[in-house]
Formats: C-alpha cells, structure tokens, sequence
C-alpha cells in the first residue's frame, strides 16, 4: 500500500543498516546481522532479502556485484539511490517532528 | 582469526542445504542460497557451528515461505494493477481495443488451436449449464412460499407399506382441531385426473382438489383473481369454482384477464374461474404441474365417483401440508403427532390402530421422501459425469495455453527488451485469456440451450404431465465461466507473469531449456489425465450399452409382437356403473369380431409398465414381518383372453374361463409364487385377500412384472368379472401392423361411446420401450459425453504430438541426415505420444474399475467389470489416439534435414 510515497518500517531500517555498513559491507547477510545487533532483536532475512529487492526495483536503492575487498567470491553490495536518500531524510524529519511536541523522557520507561 | 578456528567446515550441513534448494522459488535459488550460506558463516563466526545449523534448520521452513508469499503477493498486484488500467479511461480503452484486436488477430492466426480450445470449453460449459439447469429446476428449486421454511409435510403409515403414505379427510379433520398451537395452518390436496373441454375432444388434464385454505396456508398469492374463500368450504358438491395454473391460463385463454369468471368444463361439469395461480405455482408436488385447482368439496365430481371420498375414514389419498406455529421446530411437531397418533388409536381402533404420522420440512423434499432416494443418486450420477467433461475440457485449455505461453516467452522477452511495459503485456495476455474464456462460454450457452431442449424432448413415459418449464440457470454459466477463466489464468496468466518478470537479482542464465521441458511434462500429465477420464467415461458407455442390448434381448415372458394397448378410462369418462359393463362387454365382442382382430385380453396391471400394485396376501403357513401376518404380492385383475394374447401358458390345472368370478372366489399364481409358498403344488390350496377366502386353481408360467432385470416374481392373478372396474388396459392382437391394430382398437373403443376418454392409446412396442427407458437413457447419455471425451482426449494427444514434432525438428532432421527412414521416424514420434496414452490407459481402467463397481446396481445382465468393456474400450482408444498421433508423426517424417539444421 502507498509504497511509491513512503518507507515502510522494514525498508527504512534496511537502507539505514546500508549506510551504517558503508558501501564495502552492505550486503544482505551483513545487513541482517547489523540490524539484529543495533535493534537487538531477532530479523527474518527473507525480509530483509525481499525488501532489498522491492527496493531496488521502485528505484530507492541500487546494488552492484563485486568481490569482496578481502577476496573470495562476488556478493551484491547494495546502497540508497538520491530519491531513497531523500526519502530517508523525509521519514526521519516527519519522525523527529512528532517526537519532538513531546515531553522529554517519554515512553523511556 | 575466527575463520581459522571453525574451518571444520566451510557450509551449512549439506542435507540441509539441497532441503533448502528444493524448497526455494526456482527463480531466487541460486541467489537466495548464496545470501543463506554467507548468514550461516557471519553466525558461526559469532555464536559457533552448532547454533548457526540450529539457525539455519530454522529457517528452512520461514525463508522459503516468506519467498513464496511476496511471489504470489506480486502476481495478484501485477494482475490488479492491470485490471486497474483497464478500467481507466481515456488512453486505455484505446489500449484495450488494441489488445482486443491483436489477441483476435493472434487467435485467428492459429484458427485450429482457437477453435480446439474455444470448442473444449463450450462443450464443457454448454453440458454442465444444461444438466445443472434441468437438475436444478426438477430437484433443486424451493418454490417461494411466504415463509417457507415454517411449512412441513406430513405423512401417516401403518407401517404396512410405505412410511410415507396419504391421509384421509377425516383423520385430517381431527388433525385440524387438535393441533391448535402446533401447526398455525393446515391444507390438504388430493390430486386427481379429468377430461376437461368439450365431450367431443376432451383433454386429460391432472388437477388439485383443495382445501380452501390451500393458497393461505402456503403463502400463494394470485397471480389473477382470487383465492378459495370460506364459502368454498362448504357441503360436499356445492362450490363449482377452479383456479387455473398459470400455464393452463395461457393456453387456454391465450392471457387474458377476462378469463375470470368464465365458465370451464371438467368432467361434463361448468366450473366457474374465479382465479389464476402465480407461475412459479405448479401444484403440490415440484416436478408435476398441476392444471387446475379446485374446492376439496368438489372431488366427488372431478373423481366421477358415486360414494363421497371425503366421509370414509379408511379412504386415503389425501396429501397435507401444514405451517408450523411460531416457536414450534420441526422436532416437537413430530414429537407432538406421536401422542396425536397414540389418541387416534385408541378414539378409532378399526381404522387408525397403529397409524403413524411424520413431519418432514417441505424443504428438505425434493419430490417424495420415497423418489427422493432414487433420484439424488440418478442426479448427483449426472452431474459428475457433466464435472468430468468440464474437467477434461479445462484440461484442454490449459493445455493450449501453456503451449502458447512457451511460443510467448520469446516474444515476451523481445517486447520487453525493446521497452515495453510488464503491466501492458500482462493486461493483452488477460484480454486474450477473458476473449477465449468469453467465446467458449458463449458457444456453451448455445449448446446448453440446444441440449436442454433435446433433453425436454426425452419424456420419461408416465402418463403425466411434467412440469417443463427449464430455463437456462445463469448461476451455473456464471460458474462454469469462471472456472474456465481460472483455468485460463492458471495456465496462461501465471507462464506469462514468470515469462514477464524481471529476474530478481543478477543471474541472467538461460533457463529456458529446463523450463520447456518442465511445461512438456506439464502437458504429457494433462493428457494422461484426459485419457484416463476418457477412459472412466467410455468404460462407463459401454457398460450401459451392452447392459441395455441384455435388456433388449432378455425375455419378458410375455408376446411382445404386434399389437397394441389402450387404457379406457370409464369413470373419467361419466359413465356410470351400469353403463360401464355394458361397455366392457360390448367392448370386447365388438373387438372380436373386427377384421384383423385376432386376441382381446383385459388387465389392471399390464407388466412391466412403470406402476406398481401389490395386495397384503395371507398365506396359510407362510411367516410375515407385517404386523398383520400379510404378504405383499404383485396381483393384477385381469379377463380369460388376457392369457392366450400376451402368451402365458397355464402350467397346471386350469385357467380363467368365462363367468369365473360370478361364484367362488378363486385366483391363478405364477409358477415363481407356487415355488415360494406352495412347493407341494399349489393348485386346490387357498389364500385369504383381497375379498377373502380364495381358491388356487390354476398356475401360469412366469412374466417379467416390474423390471426386465428382476428374478422371477410371486404374482397374483384375478377374474376381473368379479366386480366392476372403471379402468382397464386392453390389449389386442390381429393379423396386420401394430399401427393398424392400434387403428382399429381406438376407432371401436370411441365408436361404441365417444365419451370415453383414453389415458393411453400406444403399441405394444411402445408400451414394453417403457422399461428401456433408464438403461436407453443412461447409454444414450454416456455415449454422448464418452465420445465427447475421447475427441478431447484425441485433440490432446495431436497438441502433445504435434508440439514434440515442432521441438525435435533439429533432432529429428539430423536422424534423417544419419540415415533414419521416414517410418522409423513416424515410429518415434507417435511412440513418444502413445506412452503418454498407455499410462493414461492404465490410469483409466483402475479408476472406471471403482466406478464400474458403483454403477452395478444400474446394470442389467452385465457384470460391472465385463471384459467385453474392459478390453474394448482400451483398444477404442488406442486406435483413436494412434490415429490422432499419426498425423502430426507423418510431418516429422517429412522434414527436410538440410532445412531443419539450418533452423537453430
């Protein structure tokens, strides 16, 4: 639903692990295993594999094959194309605008 | 560092991984294993060997599924999304015009495939639309009274016959009176038969005699006029008023309104019509139409009888349908009439002493609790065996698209490389598929409507009119059509979405090859399957054919030549007691002496008609199971010539005579009921029924009674100059045609009282087609829809054929360039099909085995796995399917190998 004009939950993250990882790690085992370990909570990698692929087919990320930089066999690199960037910047200032009316240290707990 | 201490190994267990490759979407394997292996490393690294297998097992099931999810999710989003810019406007109903024309253009193109797959469908549409509507308007239909569900019919038995038996009016009466709180309406109907019109040309007509109450009590509103009123209630013969069935309207007055209030004659009496019931009222038994409706009072009239039916407590023949009161089920009325039944014991003993009365939903009848039984198995019998036409028929589309679906891949794959649109492809394969789908549907529309009218044609042979009103059920085309466009998206949409998809990640690899061969084998199964049915439906064929060919040849044990059959109707007719021995006796003295007239025989029952009649017997010595210590015996009242024209010798002491029954009361048996009850000879030994004592003087040989298929049958023969008889069958025998004899019978039946009105005028031929008529019907049948399926199957086999020609051509030219013989190559060819066909074969005969066994009961003389059958119809096949194989084999022979190698 509605995927053209926002990220979904699971895509955001993943384009956000992307850009943590940094273009010479972002591949989709690695993506899962940053997510599972900056959320700390247990990721599907088929969705992770999925998203990565509707991803890229509207456009938002853009993937390249190439061996890895310490050798062995050729692995899809994926990264944020301009409009995910711009969608990621989107999301996040639509978050930060809710968030901030409120009062600080809410639902810390 | 960390890879060194686990290099104990490189993978995921091996086991485990070809679990997973199996499992996986074709198309993301390669990838998606490579992603699983790199996960299980990066998890060893960190948690060690054994939780990284435990980890992958895990997945084993979630990454496969999850894939197949989103697969199935984008199938459905492409074909929405499509749908979607279909129904938009503007440049896409020039796009949908477009893509009409060109999948007309490419169904022109290959005019032989179109018209194999369009034919299949309707003829699969077309049958199950006809039997469906015909199934459904004779069993299935709930007529639309007012509430329906409240109404219950009731039923009263003995428990000497049947459980499922008719009231008389005086027991309904104090139904009526007692059953305030229990039932809020109570109607009863007695159907009867009367010649309606002018006495020169009268017409028999079934009617209703009916309480008043009748239409209120079942929610009937007017379609005209009004309905019976209390007035109408009055004393016996005092209210000459009828309602006309809707259809009888028509006929009769042509529509028109001023019918009202004219006058109709039945049975020499002028009735006014004060009323026209709704269409969908045809009286109260669905299947039957009921011609007119007249005051319950008025049944002595319409009966043409002396004594007054509606006074006698023992006389029944009355059907009572009843509306439950608020809040009362079906369970405590039943519960109810058991106590009302233990009060009518005791108040009438003589009549009512052990009498049972059940309540049954109206709508959980569909014509009698008794015909229902036979005739559920009969429809659900047709209706799987329409499925199985439809079945084949859809296997024939599919066939055909996937077929199409692999000339498309490459055609697909050039569009989308020169830029055009998934969604638009997609949208002109669907338009194609709705096309196809549309164009079969409406040729099965065509047939249906063709075959319900030759089905309609086809009247069961029972003297009474039919309720044959049968239109088209729209509910059944709708259906049918839609399982026809799925099948046509099953097997065409789904190879194109895959054919159209983007691969998902990388891996361009040609897979083409592997693909193929997958859809070949795809269609090797299809026309297994088709010929396996085929072979259900053929073996089926068969078994009715030759079961009716026993039938036709057994003996009846009666003269079954020329000659002819009348059934003279006396008290339809108005004639009184006086006035009808006369006639039967001129009847026969007249017939005697017309030239060409040889035999005359009276009879109540001739045999194997489609009635029934039975008399409880008591046998001295003989054990019952009836409470009464009654036997049910087929007994018929029948005259001295009875025996010498149908040719049934007398076996042992003497036969009927003339003047028999003026003094003692004595009986013929049949040499099958002295065998049963009188093995020490039955002639001097004595029964008590009907009237009495009666002496056994005489034993006939045996006839065929009810069936040709039964076992020789107790029969119980009467002197009819007993007593009067208002109706009997007359048959005669003479020396020209049955059509002459039948001539001359009905002209000296009319001459001597043109009044006399006859139910049945037909030759002997034709009476003794009457018991062909089920296997004749169900051979007919079967041959139908087995030679529709074998053509199906055969149009299969040629596609199977025909396309592993066109895909070996390289192959096949290069055999030849190697020095293959043209046979040697047809051999080839039409060897690859006839392996499909003999698995099919094989298939086949198990399954029409189980089948074979559930159709005995149907058979006559032939054993459900009659080998006649069951190596015909195999070879039938085999010489069809080589045919079928053999052209398309023919063609391979002839390629040019110079030409076929250049071919890439």
């Amino acid at each position: 639903m509605g995927e053209k004009q926002t990220l979904g939950e699971v895509e955001h993250h993943v384009l956000l692990a992307t850009v943590r990882l940094g273009a010479t790690a972002s591949y989709t085992a690695a993506i899962v295993e940053e997510l599972e370990s900056v959320t700390g909570r247990e990721v599907a990698p088929a969705a992770v594999y999925i998203a990565l692929r509707r991803l890229e087919e509207s456009g938002l990320a853009e993937s390249e094959m190439r061996p890895p930089a310490e050798g062995g066999r050729p692995r899809r690199y994926f990264r944020p194309t301009a409009a995910g960037r711009t969608l990621m910047a989107e999301s996040r200032r639509r978050f930060e605008a809710l968030w901030s009316g409120l009062e600080p240290g809410w639902g810390d707990g | 560092m960390a890879e060194e201490r686990h290099a104990e190994r490189a993978g995921p267990p091996e086991a485990l991984r070809r679990r997973m490759w199996r499992r996986l979407p074709s198309a993301d394997r390669e990838v998606a294993m490579e992603e699983l292996d790199d996960l299980w490393h990066l998890r060893r690294d960190r948690l060690g060997v054994e939780a990284a297998d435990r980890w992958y097992r895990r997945e084993l099931l979630r990454f496969p599924a999850r894939l197949w999810t989103e697969r199935v999710r984008r199938g459905w989003a492409a074909a929405i999304r499509s749908a979607w810019t279909m129904g938009q406007g503007g440049g896409g109903v020039d796009a949908l015009i477009r893509d009409f024309r060109y999948a007309l253009r490419r169904l022109g193109r290959s005019r032989g495939f179109s018209a194999v797959a369009i034919l299949s469908l309707a003829l699969g549409i077309g049958a199950n639309t006809a039997m469906f509507s015909v199934v459904n308007a004779v069993l299935l239909v709930d007529p639309p009274f007012r509430d329906g569900d409240q109404l219950v019919d009731l039923y009263t038995s003995d428990l000497s016959g049947t459980l499922y038996g008719t009231w008389s009016h005086p027991d309904i009466l104090d139904l009526e009176e007692r059953s305030e709180g229990v039932f809020s309406g109570v109607a009863a109907s007695r159907t009867f038969v009367a010649a309606v019109g002018e006495a020169t040309s009268p017409e028999v007509v079934v009617g209703e005699a009916v309480t008043a109450n009748h239409f209120e009590v079942l929610g009937v509103p007017m379609h005209l006029g009004r309905a019976f009123g209390p007035e109408e209630d009055g004393p016996i013969d005092s209210a000459p008023v009828a309602i006309l069935n809707h259809g009888t309207w028509l006929r009769e007055f042509g529509g028109d309104p001023r019918a009202i209030g004219r006058p109709w004659r039945i049975n020499g009496l002028d009735y006014e019509i004060v009323g026209v019931a709704p269409e969908w009222y045809t009286g109260s038994f669905p299947a039957f139409r009921t011609g007119a409706f007249v005051p319950m009072n008025m049944i002595r009239r319409v009966m043409g009888q002396e004594e007054n039916p509606l006074e006698a407590r023992g006389n029944r023949g009355t059907f009572v349908r009843a509306r439950r009161a608020e809040g009362v089920s079906v369970d405590q009325a039943n519960a109810w009439l058991e106590s009302f039944s233990l009060g009518m014991s005791e108040t009438y003993p003589e009549t009512n002493e052990d009498r049972r009365y059940t309540a049954i939903a109206t709508q959980d009848i569909l014509v009698h609790p008794l015909v229902d039984g036979a005739l559920v198995p009969v429809a659900g019998f047709l209706m799987a065996i329409v499925a199985l036409v439809l079945l084949i028929a859809c296997m024939n589309l599919a066939s055909f698209l996937l077929a199409r679906a692999e000339q498309r891949r490459r055609e697909i794959a050039v569009r989308l490389s020169l830029g055009a649109g998934r969604s638009g492809l997609i949208r002109q394969l669907l338009v194609e598929t709705v096309l196809l789908s549309t164009l079969g549907g409406l040729g099965g529309l065509a047939l249906a409507r063709g075959a319900v009218d030759a089905l309609l044609k086809v009247r069961p042979p029972i003297p009474v009119p039919l309720n044959l009103d049968i239109s088209l059920d729209l509910r059944v085309l709708l259906f049918t059509l839609g399982v026809s466009v799925a099948a046509g998206i099953v097997f065409g949409l789904v190879p194109a979405l895959q054919a159209t998809r983007p691969r998902l990640a990388g891996t361009l690899r040609d897979e083409s090859g592997a693909v193929t061969r997958g859809r070949s084998r795809l269609r090797g199964v299809l026309v297994t399957a088709q010929v396996s049915l085929s072979v259900v439906l053929l073996v089926g064929s068969g078994l009715f054919l030759r079961s009716l060919l026993e039938a036709q040849s057994a003996d009846p044990g009666v003269y079954t030549g020329e000659g002819a059959v009348i059934w003279p109707q006396l008290d339809l007719s108005g004639l009184t007691e006086e006035e009808g021995i006369a006639y039967w006796a001129e009847l026969e003295e007249r017939l005697r002496g017309t030239p060409g007239i040889t035999h005359v025989g009276y009879t109540d029952m001739m045999p194997l008609g489609f009635g029934v009649q039975t008399t409880g017997l008591r046998i001295p010595g003989v054990e019952s199971n009836r409470p009464d210590g009654r036997i049910d015996i087929d007994y018929a009242w029948t005259s001295p010539g009875y025996f010498t024209t149908m040719e049934v010798p007398v076996l042992s002491g003497r036969g009927f005579e003339d003047g028999d029954g003026e003094g003692e009361r004595i009986a013929l048996v049949s040499r099958a009921f002295e065998r049963a009850y009188f093995p020490g000879g039955a002639v001097g030994r004595t029964v008590d029924g009907p009237g009495g004592e009666r002496r056994i003087v005489g034993v006939v040989a045996d006839t065929k009674v009810r069936t040709i298929g039964e076992d020789p049958r107790p029969r119980l023969y009467l002197p009819d100059g007993e007593s009067y008889r208002e109706a009997r069958q007359v048959v005669t025998r003479g020396t020209g045609s049955s059509g002459e004899i039948l001539r001359a019978t009905v002209d000296v039946a009319l001459a001597i009282d043109p009044r006399v009105v006859l139910m049945d005028r037909r030759t002997l031929d034709e009476h003794f087609d009457v018991h062909l008529f089920p296997p004749r019907m169900a051979a007919l049948l079967l041959s139908i829809f087995g030679g529709l399926a074998l053509l199906l199957a055969a149009v299969g086999i040629w596609g199977v054929v025909q396309h592993s020609v066109a895909q070996r051509t390289r192959e096949v030219g290069l055999r030849v360039s190697l020095g293959a013989t043209g046979g040697s190559v047809i051999r080839l060819m039409v060897g690859s099909g006839m392996r499909v066909v003999a698995f099919g074969v094989a298939v086949g005969l198990v399954l029409a085995a189980g089948a074979g066994t559930l159709v005995a009961g149907f058979l006559y003389g032939v054993r459900p796995l009659d080998p006649v059958t069951f190596i015909g119809i195999p070879l039938l096949l085999i010489v069809v399917s080589l045919g079928a194989a053999w052209f398309p084999a023919r063609r391979a022979a002839a390629i040019d190998p110079m030409k076929a190698l250049r071919t890439e």
